[in-house]
């Protein structure tokens, strides 16, 4: 793998004598979206504030491109675009206007450049708007534009997809998978929901009561570790379970005109062909809970703000 | 340097894309404004115009002014009566030193404005009180302190702004004074004298054009020790509300609180007891025994130091945490 765009290193904050942060070690590499995934209140907002400079760092350092935010600032934050915690705007001033105000912090952003993440981010009606009328959507998009001005190798955006509607969502998804994959931008994206972080992360880490409980790469997850209640939908229920239960040595459960078990993602193909070889008719299949979920919700437990 | 004078910009940017920053431009104007018509619609006997025999005219005025004088009863005196005394020394003043005495003009209107630096010293507070904490308020700072300019550059290009800002205002409500005293009473050539009431009460030829940068220099020693005390008390707390009500209330209580500790010797270090450096000019006497001009700006320094320096540690060694 290629040098990493972040690297925490036993990375912990103090606030008066209380251990918030519990020492962090993590990289985060280029072109990877890293989900960085825990309960409100567990240390995802200090972890991040820390990683741009607005936080002293108690112990331990992060590494940007191999600086260190905390002795070399500026090399290290000019590599960083960030969103940290809402995307909030100068009001009274329009988006452009404030676009404009933070380009002007940054030497070497062109008009040209601006009206890029404008259409980026797919801004251009409203631009000449003042922020203050902006719905929470159109400030969370025109807060990823200001983050992208300076073609950041390093994108972190904390609840992203908070107060934006599916479509909304979906679209900002999108812009995050382009980024790391068009563009090799490493992102940190953080969330308290799982489902969100599943669908545009590789890898997630769990942080609890300020610790990393776990680091999970999504497609790992989603491959090798049980699904719990797989629903298949079937014409003749008794049938399908009795099959199931010979060939795959499995507990099947029966519900109206479903039939639920556990398996593996890879096990499912096989599940469906020898439901098929039976003439049971299939008429479609679910996955109601993840593993992933049950992991995290297992892994979280109680998350009990010390 | 190019990329501090960006941010210097950019707080100009933020200041005047807001109506507040206008009206606070409105308001100066307009007191302008009316004392000016006030002066001019309202005669007082300060717009006569003396002649070439100026010195026929002033010795009739005095004889009426005693006249009058004479015959009232110091109960029922009237406020033009109340002046008498006062008219009769500068006119006398005017025959013994052979100055023809000059009429009001745009100069005159001018000088006699720079009280007028104490609303610029109020709009300039509020605008430092702001500067900082709206930042933290509108929770922009987050996204001002996670590009590539220090904590200090950003502070230091906030202190400027506001220091362009009051300027911009002096220079404004000179503009203003001077060119509405222009229409409405003229102007009397560039050099103008004029013979004023010194604090000493004595009247004095001075002249008008050096006493007035003079004065309003002296304003601004107080303007810029109140924006900083604001400035800080904004960075450290990060309310505006708390900083211009603090500024506010020490600017118009300072005074008396001063007065009402002057007994004390440690009175003189207070920074209200030293602000006007007016009080050594014109004969008149120091707030404190034993003050000196020089003592005062050294006890200023001293405190501007420490406003600069408490701002510089809230704003650069505190953490941005959350609302």
């Amino acid at each position: 793998m290629s040098n990493p765009a972040m690297q925490l290193i036993g990375l912990k904050k103090t606030i008066r004598n209380k251990p918030i942060i519990k020492g962090l070690d993590f990289n985060i590499y280029p072109g990877e979206v890293f989900g960085f995934l825990g309960p409100n209140g567990a240390g995802k907002t200090t972890t991040i504030r820390m990683m741009v400079g607005l936080m002293k760092i108690t112990e331990g350092d992060v590494l940007i491109e191999g600086k260190s935010i905390k002795t070399d600032f500026k090399e290290a934050i000019k590599h960083v675009g960030a969103i940290v915690e809402n995307p909030e705007m100068y009001p009274f001033m329009t988006g452009r206007k404030n676009l404009e105000h933070y380009a002007r912090m940054i030497p070497g952003i062109s008009k040209e450049r601006i009206n890029e993440v404008i259409a980026l981010v797919g801004l251009e009606k409203p631009i000449n708007e003042k922020v203050g009328r902006y719905s929470l959507g159109m400030r969370q998009r025109l807060g990823i534009a200001q983050a992208l001005l300076h073609k950041p190798s390093i994108l972190i955006l904390d609840e992203p997809t908070n107060g934006l509607d599916p479509s909304g969502i979906r679209e900002i998804r999108r812009y995050i998978r382009d980024l790391a994959e068009q563009e090799n931008v490493a992102v940190i994206v953080s969330s308290h929901l799982l489902s969100e972080i599943e669908l545009m992360c590789d890898r997630i880490g769990i942080i609890k009561n300020g610790e990393i409980i776990a680091i999970n790469s999504v497609n790992d997850t989603m491959e090798q570790t049980e699904l719990n209640d797989v629903y298949i939908e079937l014409d003749n229920v008794q049938i399908g379970k009795q099959q199931l239960e010979q060939q795959f040595d499995k507990e099947v459960r029966m519900e109206k005109d479903n039939i639920i078990l556990s398996a593996k993602k890879d096990e499912i193909p096989q599940i469906i062909k020898s439901l098929v070889s039976e003439n049971i008719n299939i008429y479609g299949v679910y996955v109601k809970r993840s593993s992933l979920e049950d992991k995290f919700l297992e892994l979280i437990g109680d998350n009990t703000i010390e | 340097m190019s990329n501090f004078i960006q941010l210097v910009k950019n707080e100009q940017i933020k200041l005047y894309v807001r109506k507040a920053t206008w009206v606070m431009f409105a308001i100066l104007a307009l007191i302008a404004i009316l004392g000016a018509v006030i002066v001019r619609f309202i005669d007082d006997g300060s717009l006569q115009e003396y002649g070439d025999d100026w010195r026929e005219e002033l010795q009739e005025e005095n004889q009426q002014i005693t006249q009058q004088m004479e015959e009232a009863n110091s109960d029922e005196m009237e406020f033009s009566e109340a002046m008498n005394p006062a008219t009769l020394e500068r006119n006398n003043y005017h025959l013994e030193n052979d100055i023809k005495p000059q009429g009001y003009d745009a100069w005159k209107y001018l000088y006699e404005n720079t009280f007028l630096a104490s609303v610029i010293s109020l709009f300039t507070i509020i605008v430092a009180a702001g500067i900082i904490a709206n930042e933290f308020k509108w929770g922009t700072i987050k996204l001002l302190l996670i590009r590539p300019a220090s904590r200090l550059k950003i502070l230091a290009s906030k202190y400027i702004s506001i220091l362009v800002f009051a300027l911009t205002l002096l220079l404004f409500l000179i503009v203003v004074s001077w060119t509405v005293g222009a229409i409405l009473f003229g102007v009397d050539g560039l050099s103008s004298n004029a013979v004023i009431l010194q604090l000493d009460g004595t009247y004095e030829q001075i002249d008008l054009f050096k006493e007035t940068i003079i004065a309003y220099g002296f304003k601004m020693v107080n303007l810029v020790m109140m924006a900083t005390f604001a400035f800080m008390i904004s960075t450290i707390f990060r309310s505006s509300g708390m900083a211009i009500g603090l500024a506010i209330f020490l600017m118009f209580a300072g005074n008396g609180v001063v007065l009402f500790v002057s007994q004390y010797d440690w009175a003189k270090y207070i920074l209200f007891a030293n602000t006007d450096l007016s009080q050594y000019t014109g004969g008149s006497e120091p707030a404190i025994e034993g003050m000196t001009m020089a003592f005062s700006i050294i006890v200023l320094l001293v405190y501007y130091c420490i406003f600069l320096a408490a701002s510089w540690w809230a704003f650069t060694k505190r953490d941005v945490a959350g609302q």
